[in-house]
């Protein structure tokens, strides 16, 4: 994996880790102010400032460190929640993702500094312990580098069965000559003095590695104390009965001899310099043994305590050594600590797969559904049917596509959990505040979907805020609260997702959205247009109701964007408004990409697919709904509107099928590019879920087809291109529209 | 030469673990990774290792629970156990020892560093 590959491991665990604190601070917000959700939100800044180190963001870093330690004192109760707290939580959350945008992107770290001294005054104001915090520089570099790590520290990892270099070790203090001869050399030695004692061997530690280790600074042993060994019969493993004299090279730094030991901490006894003597031993009974401890009354799975004892030979060591050994602040902090916080609430496990190999196995269970079908089809022909193995086959292959449809999904929640950030983004900027409710957040559906969702979602709660809920002083008027609220809702109904945004503002103002859509040309001025019609007006390209185009939803995309995209993921939008009372607006979109429903239509002989996506209402033209135009072309009244009729069989050159509308049904489908138009097909036959099997991968792309896919008898039925099609068929004035 | 040291790295974070496996295999050790102290002890049941590496803050099972059901377990109790740590303060450092960790790695790491550490206990 290369480093770029990690990085962006790195870059989607912060999306994750931010959507987790959103989701955590939100909660907070509401009054969940548990440990869990405290902890949570702690841990998702603290896996962020992690990577943002190991990256190398030092702003990131910087700022996730000062973030962190907030949420940490918080955690620990010394600073409390209010909800001023938790307001500068969000916003410094807000500030987070800018910066994780900008880690990302390359781009300039947002300005932080003054959101950094709020939350420095708030640990101050709150607990005045938080002067550590500031003072500790999140990249400072930690614990002195080694000194070196060469061929010895590698050679250590077969010492393992090698018995001849542990009796060297072990033997070195009873042959006088290499001290002698250290003591002879002209190079200015020094000596350090060290016994590990029980605690050193506790904690899978092996002070046999650490004597390696100086011995590969260059220390040599002079002397070794094996004056406390007891008789066999009561010798302890676990106990450190042997002390060393090392000498030590100049060029080997005092520092570095800590640093050996720096993992041991005091559970190793040191004393630095030539009048220093061997530290005393120290027995402290181990812990299975029934004997009483013959230093302190500590309980026995507590020998730690007996430490500090341990380390006054140290500090009396009358060698004025640069500097005296560090005492950890040790015992009583290290009682304090529990040994283990609770675990969280299991967080869901997860694993990453490459979304190629989960496609391809989505894929195949489509051909698996399809298989399946055509069994059943074939040996129903031959009489076979209500068969036990075929039904159980059947809801397994049913249960096999649920569960790999289920693989791709995800919980809306991490749409919607950007939503408080937007809000309060409008808040300030329009002055409306605005109540977020939200039901229905663990609904889930396929990740392209929840990925392509959050564009159009933004736009549409932006609008909501912008254009539907009135000012505070309008809204006192109108003799509701002054706060907005919005409700987004989610939930599957029959197959498909539903996802709602409603707020409860003014409503579209229908005058004023028909009168711009006359002023733009849209519609004419003598139309006349059901409520509903005037409404679905706003998706018009080029219309704006904005009365000045304000920066918040007039971005240049307008509503006719937001009804592209969620067509796009073969869904539809709709519009329930309501003067006074408020806007819905309501997404309908598929549970995945890869399948999709369709209508499936016979025309002559042929058997196609109109994609349900595009398909407004099916209708037999009654009398006089069918006008003439021209010598082949026809137009179909709708309640007023008068639509293009384009017929299948011509439009795909097909030699049968209905070529007058009385010959067969209608389908009136949606189009982008040229709007409503009547597709004229013989007979509808069924309506289902298909998987697309492109026509360009597997033949060659055609006109008019969008792709192609296999009926449960196994014939290839070709999916109807609405679009391209009823634009290549009408080539009037909406040619140039499109 | 003795066979090749193993580590088992356990971190809830996907790109952390990468990270640690990519600088830890660069330098001739076996990596395995567990994404928190559950998986890690599922992983330490049918398997050995020489050194475990483990972040703190892990959902399910965090670092210190872990250690302690390591050391309270038999197959595995004097296996040395490095956490990973962001801060070197001598009371986190306290901490880790009391909660009996072998010894520590102070995030963000250099690969020297954490070869060294990883040296330093492996039996």
């Amino acid at each position: 994996m290369s480093p770029e590959e990690i990085q962006q491991i790195f870059f989607a665990e912060c999306e994750e880790s931010l959507a987790a604190a959103e989701s955590g601070l939100a909660a907070c917000q509401a009054g969940t102010q548990d440990a869990d959700t405290v902890n949570a939100v702690f841990r998702a800044v603290h896996s962020i400032k992690g990577g943002a180190g190991a990256f190398g963001y030092v702003a990131l870093q910087a700022y996730t460190h000062t973030f962190e330690t907030l949420l940490s004192d918080v955690r620990e109760g010394l600073v409390a929640i209010e909800s001023k707290l938790v307001d500068l939580l969000l916003r410094a959350l807000d500030t987070l993702s800018d910066h994780v945008e900008a880690a990302r992107e390359g781009g300039d770290a947002p300005a932080d500094a003054a959101l950094i001294s709020e939350m420095e005054a708030s640990m101050a104001a709150n607990a005045g312990g938080a002067s550590e915090a500031v003072e500790q520089a999140p990249a400072e570099p930690e614990v002195s580098e080694p000194a070196s790590y060469d061929s010895d520290a590698e050679s250590s990892s077969d010492y393992e069965l090698d018995l001849d270099a542990l009796l060297d070790d072990l033997t070195a203090g009873f042959d006088p000559a290499p001290a002698k001869a250290a003591e002879a050399a002209p190079e200015k030695r020094w000596k350090v003095h060290l016994r590990p004692h029980s605690g050193a061997m506790r904690n899978g530690s092996e002070p046999l590695l650490m004597v390696r280790e100086i011995a590969s600074l260059g220390g040599e042993c002079v002397h070794c104390d094996i004056s406390q060994v007891p008789p066999l019969d009561a010798f302890d493993p676990a106990q450190g009965y042997l002390g060393w004299t090392f000498s030590m090279p100049e060029a080997a730094s005092e520092d570095s001899v800590r640093e050996i030991f720096d993992f041991i901490g005091d559970d190793c006894a040191l004393a630095f310099g030539d009048d220093a003597e061997i530290p005393e031993v120290i027995i402290v009974a181990a812990a299975p043994k029934p004997v009483p401890a013959p230093v302190a009354p500590v309980p026995v799975s507590e020998p730690k305590a007996a430490t500090p004892q341990a380390s006054a030979p140290v500090a009396a060591a009358p060698q004025p050594a640069p500097s005296p050994v560090q005492e950890p602040p040790a015992d009583a902090a290290a009682k304090a600590a529990p040994g283990a916080p609770p675990a969280p609430p299991a967080g869901g496990q997860s694993i990453r797969i490459d979304l190629f190999k989960l496609d391809r196995l989505i894929d195949l269970v489509g051909e698996l559904v399809i298989a399946q079908a055509m069994l059943v089809q074939r040996l129903g022909a031959n009489g076979i049917t209500a068969n036990e193995e075929l039904s159980l086959l059947e809801t397994l292959t049913r249960d096999i596509q649920e569960s790999a449809m289920s693989i791709r999904a995800q919980p809306i929640s991490s749409v919607f959990s950007r939503v408080p950030r937007i809000l309060r983004e409008l808040a300030s900027s329009t002055g409306k505040h605005v109540k977020l409710d939200v039901i229905g957040e663990t609904t889930e559906l396929d990740k392209t979907v929840i990925e392509r969702l959050g564009e159009p979602l933004t736009h549409l709660i932006r609008n909501a805020v912008d254009h539907g809920i009135e000012s505070a002083e309008d809204r006192i008027a109108a003799g509701k609260a002054p706060e907005g609220t919005l409700t987004l809702s989610a939930e599957h109904r029959s197959g498909r997702i539903l996802i709602s945004i409603a707020d409860d503002g003014a409503g579209i103002n229908r005058e004023r959205v028909l009168a711009k859509a006359v002023e733009k040309g849209i519609v004419s001025a003598d139309a006349q247009l059901t409520a509903e019609e005037i409404d679905n007006l706003i998706f018009a390209p080029g219309f704006s109701t904005a009365q000045t185009v304000s920066n918040i939803s007039g971005r240049g995309v307008g509503m006719d964007v937001v009804r592209q995209n969620v067509k796009d993921l073969g869904g539809r939008i709709t519009i329930d408004s309501t003067p006074g009372k408020g806007t819905t607006f309501i997404l309908t979109l598929p549970l995945t990409l890869a399948i999709s429903d369709g209508m499936i239509v016979n025309v002559g002989d042929q058997t196609l697919v109109v994609p349900l996506a595009s398909v407004v209402e099916s209708l037999r033209p009654g009398d006089g709904e069918v006008q003439g135009l021209g010598s082949n072309r026809n137009m179909l009244n709708v309640r007023g509107r008068f639509i293009p009729i384009v017929s299948l069989r011509s439009a795909l050159g097909a030699s049968s099928g209905a070529l007058t509308p009385d010959e067969g049904v209608l389908i009136v489908v949606d189009t982008e590019s040229t709007g409503q138009a009547a597709l004229l097909v013989d007979e509808i036959q069924d309506q289902r879920q298909f998987v697309i099997k492109s026509l360009a991968t597997n033949f060659r792309a055609v006109d008019g087809v969008a792709g192609a896919t296999i009926l449960g008898d196994g014939r290839v039925a070709l999916i109807v291109d609405v679009d391209g099609l009823v634009s290549n068929a009408a080539p009037g004035q909406e040619r140039q529209a499109a | 030469m003795s066979r090749t040291t193993r580590v088992l790295t356990v971190d809830d974070s996907a790109s952390m673990r990468a990270l640690l496996n990519h600088a830890l295999s660069t330098n001739g050790f076996e990596v395995s990774q567990a994404d928190d102290g559950v998986s890690a002890l599922e992983w330490l049941a049918v398997n050995e290792v020489d050194v475990v590496i483990t972040d703190i803050n892990m959902p399910r099972l965090d670092g210190f629970g872990l250690i302690e059901q390591v050391r309270g377990g038999t197959r595995h109790r004097d296996r040395p156990i490095l956490v990973l740590t962001t801060e070197s303060s001598d009371e986190k450092k306290a901490r880790a020892r009391a909660a009996g960790a072998t010894g520590w790695i102070v995030k963000p790491f250099d690969t020297d560093k954490l070869v060294a550490a990883v040296r330093r206990v492996a039996h």
